[in-house]
């Protein structure tokens, strides 16, 4: 777990990135049981207005969640808090990119407040599936 | 979607943190051990089919997008427990054609304690 010391406001997380593809995109209805056709249909998804299959929010805020996880030290159970907007689509073959800021520290919890986002470059602007993400996250 | 269907409450289901699921979930997501604080989304689709067949909140699932979605934690889940799903519409809204619910699930351990909050915000879109 990584120590309450050695933590300051305004620390940045190292970006995680990832490849978003359809296999993943099995994988996750697999596991999650959202087998919503927009997340593996291509025919489906163009149907219903996308230019294209889209990521699940929830796999590209799994991959948020990772950021956080690899941050405090590997423990999935450090994370108290986690909260998401999905702000933009994800589109198979896209690189998602994970990050985030401390924002706040409590002293007497031990915990850390983060800010945290994933962005995507597309057609040369950046993308913000998840734009104002949070966690809170225990320290040792 | 039908804004009169705000607050309903859905009877207790049961949710097993299977093992070889959250190993699962941690293969998609490249992490070593325990539970995935995401994994809880398994939970919410355990009772999701029961809410879209409610025919008094009347959504159309297909037309369904996340908006946006919360995890709380009292404790992290454990591996093989069996833990008990209690959902709510916690509100119902139409705006201009656009639906937005915003489904609660506490899930409850064996003992009686509060394991985590789930909250997950969906928008039906109108004609597209």
């Amino acid at each position: 777990m990584r120590a309450f010391e050695d933590v300051a406001v305004g620390d940045e997380l190292p970006v995680l990135h990832r490849v978003a593809t359809a296999e993943d995109m099995k994988a996750y209805a697999d596991v999650s049981g959202d087998q919503n056709p927009l997340h593996q249909d291509e025919a489906f998804a163009r149907s219903v207005g996308f230019g294209g299959i889209i990521a699940h929010g929830m796999f590209t805020m799994g991959h948020m969640a990772a950021c956080i996880i690899a941050w405090s030290g590997g423990d999935p159970a450090t994370v108290l808090q986690l909260s998401a907007q999905f702000r933009a689509p994800v589109f198979m073959g896209e690189r998602i990119d994970a990050g985030g800021r401390v924002r706040k520290l409590d002293a007497e919890a031990r915990t850390a407040t983060l800010e945290t986002w994933v962005s995507v470059e597309r057609d040369g602007t950046t993308e913000w599936p998840i734009k104002r993400g949070a966690a809170t996250v225990r320290l040792g | 979607m039908n804004p009169a269907a705000e607050g309903t409450t859905y009877p207790d289901m049961p949710f097993v943190v299977e093992p070889e699921r959250v190993g699962g979930f941690r293969e998609v997501f490249g992490l070593a051990h325990g539970v995935p604080p995401t994994f809880l989304t398994a939970a919410e689709f355990t009772v999701l089919p029961t809410i879209v067949a409610d025919p008094r909140l009347d959504v159309d699932f297909t037309r369904v997008v996340h908006g946006s979605q919360e995890y709380t934690f009292a404790r992290a889940p454990r591996e093989g427990e069996r833990l008990t799903i209690k959902a709510r519409l916690e509100s119902v809204r139409v705006r201009a054609g656009t639906g937005f619910v915003t489904i609660t699930i506490d899930l409850v351990d064996e003992a009686g304690d509060h394991v985590a909050t789930c909250r997950s915000s969906m928008v039906e879109r109108g004609d597209v």
